[in-house]
């Protein structure tokens, strides 16, 4: 009897460990999104300082990369520096696209003057497109190829390596 | 008039875009407020430590609860309420995970312990008792105990 349970133990034990270490090994950083190889939501916002409206689908036809930020994500600051460098890089062929959401419009303008941009920034006033993309916190990065198709989606800073490594997954396609 | 074009410009994804026509009938004031609190409790806030979108006061938890208003307001059901959000983040979203896949693991875990637990207790208790019975030697009768026989002998004083 006392080898059955020790047997038992060592079954729990064994499936334990298995799965710590399956979710351990996991980079949180990449989430498996159910919008992932799905169409993604389309939505036309206004340009954020203007009064000009952006449709993602006028970018058809060209990956599209959609960051969601706000001026008070810290890790937002650190990574738009990579964002604004990639884009000028990269652009025209893989448009990029911002996405503000809970955060006030002339908070937004001054942060993008003082620190610059290369690509559009559109405002989401009630972050109902936030919501729809499923957008847990900021930044969160989807990476879009030319039919308008979520192929991978990031949460944390931009690195040009993350940029690289999910435009790959979009042009793998 | 420029205000005008642009809000008639502007779109956000919809509802009907995920999950088709509303099934239900619309509803307003208490009976809305109500529905509204009970749907939200239903919805993980993405944002917070394991907080129902009803309770949290984080601006996205917000959002989604004037989400969760609308679309009852508009006619939805909760089925169809509840699934939109899953669409976007997945089953994380929902308080209560659904009986399937590896979410069925945590209605069929506890069951499976309490078997095994079950079966362990079972055949330890028959273990001790097949022990008690057949590794014990017999108590012999009182009357014949050497034992009791020599404290009746003290007791009496020494006189049989």
């Amino acid at each position: 009897m006392n080898r059955s349970v020790l047997f038992i133990g060592i079954v729990i034990a064994a499936a334990l460990v298995v799965i710590l270490f399956v979710g351990l090994g996991k980079d949180p950083a990449v989430i498996r999104s159910p919008l992932i190889d799905k169409p993604a939501p389309s939505f036309a916002l206004r340009e954020v300082g203007t009064n000009n409206t952006i449709d993602i689908a006028q970018y058809r036809g060209k990956p599209l990369i959609i960051n969601f930020w706000a001026t008070w994500c810290g890790p937002c600051w650190e990574e738009h520096p990579v964002l604004v460098a990639n884009a000028r890089m990269l652009q025209p062929n893989v448009q990029f696209l911002g996405v503000v959401f809970q955060d006030k419009e002339d908070k937004i303008l001054g942060f993008l003057q003082q620190r610059g941009t290369s690509y559009p920034t559109v405002v989401d006033d009630k972050g109902k497109t936030a919501i729809a993309y499923g957008v847990g916190g900021v930044p969160e990065t989807y990476f879009l190829d030319a039919n308008g198709v979520i192929r991978a989606k990031y949460a944390g800073p931009m690195s040009a390596d993350i940029i690289q490594a999910n435009l790959q997954k979009v042009l793998k396609q | 008039m420029i205000l005008l074009v642009l809000l008639l410009s502007l779109k956000v994804p919809d509802a009907e875009q995920f999950v088709g026509q509303p099934k239900g009938t619309s509803l307003a004031g208490e009976q809305l407020f109500h529905r509204t609190h009970e749907v939200a409790s239903l919805l993980r806030c993405p944002v917070c430590q394991g907080m129902a979108v009803a309770d949290s006061p984080s601006e996205m938890a917000i959002n989604m609860k004037e989400q969760v208003r609308e679309l009852l307001a508009r006619g939805y059901t909760e089925e169809q309420i509840l699934k939109y959000f899953e669409l976007s983040y997945g089953q994380f979203v929902l308080l209560k995970p659904k009986f399937e896949g590896v979410n069925s693991m945590v209605w069929l875990l506890p069951l499976i312990a309490l078997v095994i637990g079950g079966v362990i207790v079972f055949f330890k208790i028959k273990n001790l008792e097949r022990g008690a019975a057949g590794s014990q030697p017999a108590k012999p009768p009182l009357d014949t105990d050497p034992y009791v026989a020599r404290v009746r002998d003290l007791v009496s004083g020494g006189k049989p």
